[in-house]
């Protein structure tokens, strides 16, 4: 039975890590693209104002953004892409740890009957709320 | 454009990143099977049952609240249709689950990853585990007034 379970987590786990590499390397080559072009710096100064409310560099938006409109491991790889100090990925952390997938997973929470608008006003809120505070408290 | 900069700097960093990722992905999903095989989940279940006692929901709503918070809210999300189905969960039960994991699911997975990023787990998994809970017991309360229970379950959980 161990060596059943250690195969099938094996299994996943390469399965998990491949689904990761389909996404993070495109994010990765698409954000360093942007690097080597004059486009990060648009974004970055485009959304520095919004993003220096949760102590963030304009260009981190595309980790909030890809995370929120893709998944998690899209946003990871914005992360791995920009050169962020460790206060700011853990403020990146808590934000998108609230926040997440929002399409898939509020059509997941969808199905058990639960009020829709309800889940994202308390996910985004978080997400808001907690990037504000620790920005402050780190 | 520095194009041979620009494809040096992609492919190492994203294999680097993935290589990161995949030495904790890999032995988490090892635990996380064994976890599931040993019985172990219907341990911690029952280890919650307090738990469901504070939020005043059924204690038959433990179990796909654990599942949730280790799995993933696809995962859970499941479970919870099917439990609903087998133990007769209430609207108030579902409710509490579902604003629960929406704050707070795959904890491990999702923190492990932010912490090969270079996040602080420390701070970032009592922080999501600690707020789930605050606004689990603010909603049990504001249910509670509504009496949530007197609507009805939608038809396809019936």
């Amino acid at each position: 039975m161990y060596k059943e379970s250690l195969f099938r987590g094996l299994n996943k786990g390469i399965r998990t890590t491949w689904e990761l590499t389909k996404i993070v390397v495109p994010v990765y080559f698409f954000v360093t693209f942007l690097k080597y072009t004059p486009a990060l710096s648009w974004v970055s100064n485009f959304f520095a104002p919004v993003m220096k409310i949760v102590g963030l560099p304009g260009e981190a938006s595309l980790a909030l953004v890809l995370g929120n409109m893709i998944n998690l491991y899209a946003g990871i790889g914005a992360i791995a892409s920009l050169n962020l100090t460790i206060k700011q990925i853990t403020i990146l952390a808590i934000m998108l740890s609230f926040s997440h997938s929002l399409f898939l997973e509020t059509a997941v929470a969808k199905k058990t009957g639960v009020n829709v608008t309800l889940i994202l006003l308390i996910r985004i809120s978080l997400a808001i709320i907690f990037g504000i505070l620790f920005n402050i408290i780190l | 454009m520095d194009f041979v900069g620009f494809l040096k700097e992609s492919t190492f960093g994203s294999l680097n990143s993935i290589f990161d990722m995949a030495k904790i992905v890999i032995p988490l999903m090892i635990v996380m099977e064994m976890l599931k095989d040993l019985n172990i989940l219907d341990k911690i279940s029952d280890f919650f049952k307090p738990v469901a006692k504070f939020f005043g929901i059924s204690s038959e709503s433990t179990f796909p609240l654990v599942i949730g918070l280790i799995f993933g809210l696809a995962y859970g999300a499941g479970v919870i249709i099917e439990s609903a189905k087998e133990n007769n969960l209430s609207k108030k039960d579902l409710y509490i689950l579902i604003i629960f994991l929406v704050a707070c699911h795959s904890v491990f997975e999702d923190t492990l990853l932010f912490v090969a990023m270079g996040a602080n787990g420390f701070l970032l998994l009592p922080l999501r585990i600690g707020i789930a809970i605050v606004i689990s017991f603010m909603a049990s309360k504001i249910l509670d007034k509504i009496n949530i229970n007197k609507n009805k379950l939608p038809e396809h959980i019936l």
